[in-house]
């Protein structure tokens, strides 16, 4: 049991990681594609997801390492294991989180054919970049670095957690071409980051020659922005936080703007191309701002005696304290309360498949039950392009898929991804519609799950939606 | 049948994703991590010259000096220093030989550890350079973090009053931590 449990919390802990959906977008049979590109092709006349169980996403991920990397059973000592990978990995190298939870989900098609659709949904989202130069010295120190500058500009990390407000529209305006747009409002619960910081520190022979080294502290420069969380600090306990924190969920923290904007075009009957931007927008943080800020420079060289004759009750000079001074003078930590405006993570999609197979909704070469439109097959197989601007620039994945559709009722999309993770990454997808019940199963790095340990990246999503097909 | 091979399917799926499980992992060599870094930084130093003994007073040939040192019984630093190596190196060109004593006090001024350097007479033009190095590990360790001040004393041999030149003392100190759970 307690392996089980284990598992258990080890397979939801690695899953909370990126962004890429690349196993759900495209899948047109499930509502929650649109919100990945609202310009896809909607063949049902409503739908509405079940409350808190219409989309139920986790992603996470390292670019560079592995549990099994350092906690595997066999292969030596586990430092040893710890001092190759700090070696190996680069500063570009990034841990990630990211979770989503439709709350609310619905849609419907007017009369003129404009299929509205609109939503609330959760999203945390997590990025630390590795610091490679002070995980370095942390790890060993600076003893054999001695000349080296450690970049404390390496330290990178946001996170974010937001409730979205969403309405969208959704129009096929030709036979060929499906546009749609989605308006978003973000209510930030918190938020915080610290993207660009600089300095180095450096410990090098001396070159005035008072002593034998020179501690250097050069050009830092760092600044934490962080909103809404640090009213927290006065809460008492944990539910008073979690009780503060959800009040702000209905736009009682700091809001923002954002859009959508995606296109279906079918090329030919066998063709099909489809492309979306996602969250091209911002928030703007006016409310329970607190950044911090360390600028300065600062050279220690050690504690110089000076002798000074002493009378009877005289003590010496306080070396130690004025130097500890010194150093917070050097470096005063200003806090900053001024609004700032974060860019969300602009998410980019494009994708072209080919279609072949058995024809569905009729045979030869007309859809006889959509006149005039393109004929449908039962098979396709494609190639997807994924990018997410991150602070330290584009997360970028590339996937080649095949897609079948079994039934009415059941359409399997299996992928193949390389990305910033790993060139194995095998990802399926499972749609089932059972009646009026539209369930949708999504992973990838299935090739990994005989041990998640060894994953260095897991994706997950899961929903229920009930859908009202066109009559 | 076809009715069924959905929910067949589906249950295939459900198992497939929620048997994915951890292998061949020990979670609890997080007992078993070390971490040791080894720190290099600057200890103390100064420049005397027989002006420095003179101004305490004529014909004085003890100098002595006192900082606190906390960052030694720093409860961090209790816990993590597995070994210190301090490094001094002295250059004098008084043609006087001295001995250099630190003294590493705790708070009510009980002595804890005591290095003591002799340092080699030299020239003006021809200055000689006293190397010493104090390796303290074990109990040495344990006194020395008890300690949370320094007192450097310099005695010379005989009168240096009007004598020309320097005694410069450069150090540095080298920490071996070892970072436990």
């Amino acid at each position: 049991m307690k392996y089980l449990l284990i598992c258990f919390g080890m397979f939801w802990g690695f899953s909370m990681i990126s962004q890429n959906k690349e196993v759900l977008y495209g899948l047109e049979e499930v509502p929650q594609s649109m919100l990945l590109n609202p310009g896809s092709r909607i063949s049902y006349k409503k739908h509405f997801g079940i409350p808190f169980f219409s989309q139920i996403h986790v992603n996470g991920g390292s670019s560079g390492v592995s549990a099994y990397d350092i906690f595997k059973d066999s292969g030596g000592d586990i430092n040893d294991r710890i001092q190759n990978k700090i070696a190996e990995l680069k500063n570009t190298d990034f841990f990630t989180a990211t979770q989503q939870l439709d709350i609310l989900s619905f849609g419907w098609k007017n009369k003129k054919e404009y299929y509205f659709s609109g939503g609330v949904y959760q999203e945390f989202d997590f990025i630390f970049y590795f610091p490679k130069d002070i995980a370095l010295l942390a790890w060993e120190g600076n003893a054999n670095y001695i000349g080296k500058e450690f970049d404390l500009g390496e330290l990178s990390t946001q996170g974010d957690l937001l409730m979205v407000y969403h309405l969208g529209v959704n129009k096929k305006l030709t036979n060929k071409l499906t546009l749609g747009f989605r308006a978003k409002i973000y209510s930030s619960l918190f938020s915080f980051r610290s993207i660009s910081n600089k300095g180095t520190f450096v410990t090098r022979l001396s070159e005035t020659d008072n002593n034998t080294y020179e501690h250097i502290i050069n050009n830092a420069d760092l600044t934490v922005n962080t909103s809404g969380i640090a009213s927290l600090s006065d809460m008492g306990n944990s539910s008073q936080v979690v009780q503060k924190v959800l009040g702000r969920a209905f736009f009682g923290g700091n809001v923002g703007l954002g859009a959508d904007i995606g296109a279906t075009y079918e090329i030919n009957e066998k063709w099909l191309a489809s492309a979306s931007v996602l969250d091209v927008g911002a928030i703007f943080h006016k409310k329970d701002i607190e950044s911090y800020k360390i600028s300065g420079d600062y050279t220690l060289d050690g504690i110089e005696l000076l002798f000074p004759p002493l009378g009877n009750g005289d003590s010496t000079p306080p070396y130690y304290d004025d130097l500890i001074d010194d150093i917070e003078e050097a470096f005063p930590v200003d806090t900053i309360y001024n609004s700032y405006t974060q860019m969300r993570p602009l998410k980019l999609y494009a994708s072209i498949k080919y279609n072949f197979g058995k024809a569905i909704g009729g045979s030869g070469t007309c859809n006889c039950l959509k006149m005039g439109e393109n004929q449908e097959f039962n098979q396709s197989v494609g190639f997807q392009y994924y990018s997410m601007f991150r602070p330290k620039g584009p997360q970028m994945a590339a996937t080649l898929f095949y897609y079948r559709r079994f039934s009415d009722y059941i359409s399997v999309k299996a992928t193949y991804t390389a990305d910033s993770y790993s060139f194995t990454n095998i990802g399926l997808g499972f749609v089932a519609n059972l009646g009026k019940v539209n369930f949708y199963l999504t992973a990838d790095n299935l090739l990994w799950y005989q041990n998640i340990a060894k994953a260095k990246s897991v994706s997950l999503q899961l929903g229920f939606n009930i859908i009202f097909n066109e009559e | 049948m076809k009715k069924k091979l959905p929910l067949l399917l589906l249950f295939i799926a459900v198992i497939l994703f929620f048997s994915a499980c951890i292998k061949d992992t020990d979670f609890n060599q997080t007992d078993d991590i070390e971490v040791t870094p080894i720190l290099e930084l600057d200890f103390l130093f100064s420049n005397i010259s027989s002006q420095t003994f003179t101004d305490i007073g004529v014909n004085n040939l003890v100098l002595s000096d006192t900082t606190d040192f906390s960052f030694l019984n720093d409860d961090f630093t209790v816990d993590n220093l597995e070994r210190a190596e301090f490094y001094f190196k002295n250059t004098n060109s008084m043609p006087v030989n001295f001995e250099m004593k630190f003294q590493f006090l705790d708070e009510n001024n009980e002595e804890h550890y005591l290095i003591t350097i002799p340092i080699t007479s030299g020239e003006l033009n021809n200055p000689v350079v006293s190397e010493y190095i104090e390796n303290i590990e074990t109990d040495g360790i344990v006194s020395l973090t008890m300690a949370d001040k320094v007192v450097l004393s310099v005695e010379a041999s005989s009168i240096v009053d009007n004598i020309e030149g320097t005694l410069k003392l450069q150090s540095k100190a080298t920490y071996y931590l070892k970072i436990i759970q």
